[in-house]
């Protein structure tokens, strides 16, 4: 027999919340119970959109009954989201990055360790269709020795308070290192040794001192070397928001994923520009449908806090190395 | 009419010598340390195979040095006393200090040295310099180039010897990612740091790869990808150049003004190629050569100068220091 799964939104400050919002509804047995945001006003607009309750109050919305909450909250305020709801629900899907700084996520862990809540971090490239292919011929042992792994994690800056530090805790850096240093501890189950970066601040706005241009140079664990370009660099006249791509380099050849290469070109005089329209696999839908599965199942998260962490180190590793101007070395 | 020398008739020069042919020129004479090889391109292109370096310089006007980078100092030297303007193939120098003696000599002499960094003059990269001096793309915030092949089999035992010893090649850096380093600086300004990370020192067999970031002055940050590791007869360049007022892309993998699929009998059953043919006056080796010889005959600056060529060195030569050491290397303290 399934019951209804009651999950409630715990901030619309990120707007991916809107994605996953979207796609929580189009999984059966599953109920939006309410919304609630420090921002009343987008709260209720929010709650409008998808006909569910807003609460005045966080504890009035976890009040509830609810299996699970999903935060989406400004990445310093994601600890005391999740302090406020560990113990309240069973399992929580938490924005990236975990945090802004290490005390913070291992507190975050901590307490759901401590109240058996499952902590999962929202890595949707994960369940990219084409990057899940990568993963298999990595597996499979197609490319043999791997030498080297070039990714870009391009984007636009999204303004508002992903530039002010206070609530970021910092910019591009931050916010597109997560998701491919996760996506290659993924791939093979190894960690960052060594990381070295060149940031760039106000490289593509002025809008505030903040970086948006980030450029790593690192070391695997499994002693392959790589790149990652993080940098909000897409103008706003280029047709998309950004991209992720890896490139697999090995003894027995190459393996190249662009992760969002499947699209529509759409020239509009209506809009008076071309746009990428993405037709690929949603993957905020595969990260939505896996977190819930995992509430319902009541297995183990797939993508665990300590996951987050891990993402999240290498980041402050590359500002940290930019500042020294050395190399900085994570791990034992 | 001019005449003009051949200094090392191997592969490039045949390429230097199809670009010589279109031009108002005499090619007068060749010499190369293997007698058979001038012989050889005196009977394809014309001129005297000289096995007399004095003879050799006495029959031209113009020298055009082909020969590998480590003997390029000695080329320079030999040529800038005999008191002829000359082409030097890239990299200008396989060491920073003989690359510090070749702009010395020039300067010296009183003779006039282009450096064949021919990129510079490939359509794709002349017109991406042309876009952002126009303004479009604002202030250049990152830029990011691809130069990726296999590793290097043509010319035989030539090959073998050269690009497979580090000593002599410099490896991929030095033979292939200067063409970028160069663009980058040319479009980006002088550089402060470079780190690099690749195989260059891992052991391997015919097998090289770098992917270098550069920090430039102006606070644009580059990245470099160079290899020969990558699997054959896909050669790929890629120019991307994200500023604060828009981007520039171009990718060889997605040009395809010409594809022919062709059935074949064999099991595959079918061939793929593709080609970006261009008219012979856009040929990028011909038109460095008119340049130089028109910049030559009217007294006007080189596209790259001696100074070009060697902070080209300098940069590539950081980024192999950068690669051994695993450390940042700051280029305003490096001496080579």
């Amino acid at each position: 027999m399934n019951s209804i799964i009651k999950i409630g939104m715990i901030s619309f400050a990120h707007m991916h919340a809107f994605s996953y919002a979207t796609n929580l509804k189009q999984i059966s047995g599953v109920e939006i119970v309410g919304i609630w945001d420090a921002d009343a006003n987008r709260g209720q607009t929010q709650a409008r959109h998808f006909d569910t309750h807003y609460f005045d109050t966080i504890d009035a919305l976890l009040g509830q009954g609810l299996d699970a909450v999903v935060i989406c909250s400004e990445n310093a305020n994601h600890r005391q989201h999740v302090e406020a709801a560990a113990g309240k629900v069973k399992a929580i899907l938490c924005e990236k990055p975990i945090s802004t700084n290490v005390a913070d996520a291992l507190a975050m862990i901590d307490r759901c360790q401590a109240t058996n809540t499952r902590l999962q971090i929202a890595f949707p490239v994960r369940f990219s269709a084409p990057v899940q292919d990568l993963k298999r011929r990595i597996e499979r042992g197609d490319l043999g020795r791997v030498f080297s792994v070039k990714c870009t994690n391009h984007g636009r800056n999204p303004g508002g308070w992903f530039v002010d530090p206070t609530l970021s805790g910092g910019g591009a850096v931050l916010d597109h290192t997560v998701h491919v240093i996760d996506l290659l501890r993924w791939f093979w189950g190894t960690e960052v040794s060594e990381v070295f970066a060149e940031i760039g601040r106000n490289s593509f706005s002025n809008v505030s001192p903040i970086d948006d241009a980030g450029l790593l140079s690192f070391k695997l664990a499994n002693g392959v070397y790589g790149t990652l370009d993080t940098s909000w660099s897409r103008p706003s006249s280029y047709p998309t928001w950004g991209d992720v791509k890896i490139e697999v380099l090995g003894e027995k050849g190459l393996v190249c994923v662009d992760a969002f290469a499947q699209k529509l070109s759409v020239s509009s005089n209506q809009k008076g520009n071309t746009q990428w329209v993405g037709w690929g696999s949603d993957i905020d839908y595969g990260l939505v449908n896996d977190f819930v599965d995992m509430v319902r199942s009541g297995r183990e998260p797939s993508i665990t806090g300590m996951d987050g962490l891990r993402a999240m180190e290498v980041a402050l590793a590359a500002y940290q190395a930019e500042k020294q101007g050395e190399p900085v070395k994570l791990g034992a | 009419m001019k005449k003009v020398g051949i200094l090392g008739t191997g592969s490039i020069a045949n390429v230097h010598l199809d670009g010589w042919k279109m031009l108002p020129v005499e090619i007068a004479a060749h010499y190369d340390i293997r007698p058979e090889a001038a012989q050889r391109a005196a009977s394809l292109y014309g001129g005297v195979a000289c096995t007399d370096l004095e003879d050799f310089y006495q029959r031209v006007d113009l020298v055009d040095i082909c020969t590998p980078a480590a003997v390029h100092k000695d080329n320079v030297l030999t040529t800038a006393a005999a008191g002829k303007s000359m082409v030097c193939e890239k990299p200008l120098a396989r060491h920073l200090a003989d690359a510090q003696a070749i702009v010395d000599a020039v300067e010296a002499n009183g003779v006039r040295l282009f450096v064949a960094q021919v990129v510079r003059f490939f359509p794709q990269f002349a017109r991406t310099k042309q876009v952002i001096d126009g303004g479009s793309i604002g202030k250049p915030g990152v830029i990011r180039t691809i130069r990726a092949g296999s590793f290097p089999r043509m010319g035989g035992t030539f090959t073998s010897n050269f690009y497979a010893d580090f000593n002599k090649s410099g490896g991929v850096i030095l033979d292939v990612g200067i063409h970028d380093i160069d663009f980058q600086r040319w479009c980006c300004g002088e550089v402060e740091r470079v780190f690099a990370r690749g195989l260059t020192f891992a052991g391997l067999n015919e097998c090289d790869h770098a992917l270098i970031t550069l920090k430039f002055a102006s606070g644009t940050i580059g990245h470099v990808e160079c290899s020969w590791a990558h699997p054959p007869r896909n050669w790929r360049t890629r120019i991307e150049i994200a500023g604060d007022g828009g981007l520039i892309e171009w990718d060889a993998f997605e040009d395809m003004p010409l594809l022919a699929l062709m059935n074949t009998n064999d099991e595959i059953g079918f061939s793929r190629t593709t080609g970006s043919p261009t008219a012979a006056q856009d040929n990028p080796y011909y038109l460095e050569l008119k340049h130089f010889l028109e910049c030559v005959e009217e007294d006007k600056p080189f596209l790259v100068t001696p100074q070009d060529g060697l902070m080209a060195v300098k940069i590539s030569l950081a980024a192999i220091e950068s690669l051994r050491t695993g450390k940042p290397v700051e280029l305003h303290s490096f001496k080579g």
